[in-house]
């Protein structure tokens, strides 16, 4: 059957790259926590996928941050979509989230591949007063999305086909070189091979498992 | 949970009129209730179907598919089966049937212009079940009266659907979101069977100890629901076993494992499915706990019910489980000690987060983990078996064996019991089994 949530309808398209776009829908009093996700379709189809909310909580629309996939059902016909178009949305899911008493105190790494940066746009929107450095993998400097939005030097870009990001090579190894102190909390979100490197170096540099959280996304 | 579904279904259907038939050669009406874990369960439901619609040459047949059903495969079972809607509507499926239109050879010869009011109305039908919210109408199908197929063993649904979303799972898709059925009607429910002497009772739910999460503080949680069961239980004086299935262990709390505790009436039986033994895969597997987190859980019940039984469900060949991996799952086999496993080749679920992965780990190696794996499982197994030799337990007797020489029985702890003995009138009873031998997967024992 179709999981047949709430109808949103589509506010406004932006592009940021040639493949990636944010698509911004009426939020219709939907509450949800910073990191979750929702399942979206084009009201009356059949299929459906999970996108990390892009917005912050306290936004009066909701986002999604969403990257074309090469033969992609939905990732291509979202972006054709028009102002006033309806979505099927269900949610929010999800418990990548940070917990309330971790934001006030918490000292936090985000590390994404890509459109996994998504959850922690909205981290970073939704609680300004976050103590976090986020890490962005991408392959090409245009694609640290919409880098203004986090404070200056919080966000860190990766790059490995260009040079003009912050750091000539993949998240990982920028991890070598800067690992986080023990008692930070490190958020993965994005490619599962980057997620698995990650992982194998905060463990290694003696993080504990209760400090490591992950969403995989491809 | 099928079968739970179906103990509310039959009554259903009973009351349109139709007398149960075990023929299906001679049925006017056949119904699946599907499940959508596995292919294969799925496959055999195409099977089914392609075998009655051959029949419709010769005679007349409805059929209906319900249960859980992945949107992919929906489309096409809408082709193949006369009616296909959400369990949750099994209350309409007499309207539903009404409104069909040709079932009969008298209806066959309908004037085209009442042929058309048919097929439009079909076309309505199935526009409105294709649009129906998964769970929009599952509080009236808790509210049906279950038609108990055992006298001694029943099954309670307490809760519906999953927000979990693990990645390789197709249930939210097809079950809806998470909702707890009322307090008060389980209570009920469980009381009812408490009066009639059932013996063994399970709480059904696809989360089912995530009950109560979704009212937002405005319904008790699982841990006070297996509370007021266990007081139930106290006060009637009697002995019956009370079951739960199927949780997930981020809900797994320590509260829930004290309950279990303090009361003689909550078996010390825990289903607990851990999925894999590898961090990573668990990552992948978007099951949002680590081995650590899981250790923690099994340290609980190990220190507070040391008696219990301990089962689980583990995937093998996952989308890039490397052998490292599986010895991974290999070594929490030994580690946990599990008494049994319920072990399942991965096999793509159309929808799920994992459907658009790679299934890149060949069927001829995920057949070698399973085979491995089921290994490690039997030997686990035949030595927690061995150490009930010599010891004395309460069994409940289900039936007889196959081969009419042996009751067959479980454990508290749901291990299977062997007892020599013809006596159909023990079937339904608890009785003391002194266990004399063990094999991998069952005891075996004298009544004393």
């Amino acid at each position: 059957m179709n999981i047949r949530g709430n109808i949103h309808k589509v506010v406004n398209i932006r592009d940021l790259t040639e493949s990636t776009y944010v698509l911004r829908m009426e939020k219709k009093g939907l509450k949800f926590v910073a990191g979750q996700n929702l399942n979206i379709g084009i009201a009356g189809d059949t299929e459906r996928r999970d996108y990390s909310i892009y917005s912050a909580e306290n936004d009066d629309y909701l986002e999604i941050l969403v990257k074309e996939v090469k033969d992609g059902l939905v990732s291509k016909r979202l972006r054709k979509l028009k102002a006033g178009e309806e979505l099927d949305v269900d949610g929010p899911f999800g418990f990548f989230t940070i917990k309330e008493e971790s934001r006030q105190a918490g000292k936090f790494l985000f590390i994404a591949s890509g459109s996994g940066i998504a959850p922690f746009h909205s981290f970073a929107r939704s609680y300004q007063k976050l103590d976090f450095k986020l890490i962005h993998g991408i392959r090409h400097s245009n694609e640290a999305y919409e880098r203004e939005h986090y404070p200056e030097g919080q966000y860190v870009s990766c790059v490995t086909g260009d040079n003009n990001g912050d750091f000539k090579g993949r998240v990982t190894e920028y991890l070598r070189l800067n690992p986080p102190d023990n008692n930070t909390l490190c958020y993965l979100c994005g490619n599962v091979n980057m997620i698995y490197d990650a992982f194998d170096i905060l463990k290694e540099k003696g993080l504990p498992s209760e400090n490591l959280f992950a969403e995989v996304y491809f | 949970m099928n079968m739970s579904d179906s103990e509310r279904t039959r009554p259903v259907i009973e009351r349109m009129g139709y007398t149960w038939t075990d023929n299906e050669e001679e049925a006017d009406l056949l119904g699946i209730l599907a499940c959508s874990v596995r292919q294969k369960a799925i496959d055999k439901v195409y099977s089914r179907i392609h075998k009655w619609n051959k029949r419709k040459d010769r005679q007349n047949l409805l059929t209906f598919l319900t249960g859980c059903i992945l949107p992919a495969d929906k489309v096409k079972f809408m082709k193949l089966f006369d009616i296909v809607f959400p369990m949750s509507e099994l209350k309409e499926l007499p309207e539903m049937i009404s409104q069909y239109g040709i079932v009969t050879p008298a209806g066959l010869q309908q004037t085209p212009e009442t042929l058309v009011y048919h097929n439009e109305k079909l076309t309505e039908l199935r526009q409105k079940t294709n649009e129906l919210k998964l769970n929009e109408h599952i509080f009236d199908f808790w509210h049906i009266n279950p038609e108990y197929t055992s006298h001694f063993e029943a099954f309670v649904p307490i809760q519906n659907g999953c927000d979990k979303f693990c990645s390789f799972c197709a249930v939210p898709y097809t079950r809806g979101r998470e909702v707890s059925r009322p307090s008060k009607e389980i209570l009920d429910e469980v009381q009812s069977l408490i009066d009639r002497n059932y013996k063994s009772i399970t709480l059904l739910g696809q989360n089912v100890n995530s009950y109560g999460l979704d009212k937002n503080g405005n319904e008790i949680g699982f841990p006070e629901l297996l509370r007021k069961i266990g007081e139930m239980g106290k006060k009637s004086g009697k002995e019956f076993w009370v079951y739960f299935t199927s949780p997930h262990p981020r809900d797994m709390t320590g509260e829930v494992i004290e309950v279990i505790a303090q009361y003689p009436n909550l078996a010390k039986q825990i289903h607990i499915p851990i999925q894999s033994g590898d961090d990573k895969v668990l990552i992948k597997m978007n099951r949002k706990y680590s081995v650590d987190d899981f250790r923690k859980i099994m340290k609980t019940i190990r220190t507070l019910l040391p008696e219990a039984t301990v089962f689980t469900d583990i995937i093998v060949g996952f989308t890039g489980e490397t052998d490292e991996h599986f010895e991974n799952t290999r070594k929490i086999m030994d580690e946990f000690r599990f008494n049994m496993a319920y072990i399942a080749q991965y096999s793509v679920r159309p929808g799920s987060t994992s459907s658009r992965w790679e299934d890149d780990v060949p069927v001829h190696v995920k057949k070698q983990r399973f085979h491995t794996l089921t290994e490690d499982l039997m030997r686990v197994s035949f030595e927690n078996n061995k150490k009930m030799i010599g010891r004395t337990y309460r069994v409940l007797v289900r039936g007889k064996e196959r081969n009419q020489q042996f009751l067959a029985g479980l454990t508290e702890g749901k291990i299977n019991v062997r007892i020599p003995s013809t006596d159909e009138s023990l079937i339904g009873n608890i009785v003391n089994v002194k266990i004399t031998t063990a094999t991998e997967f069952s005891v075996a024992g004298e009544i004393i």
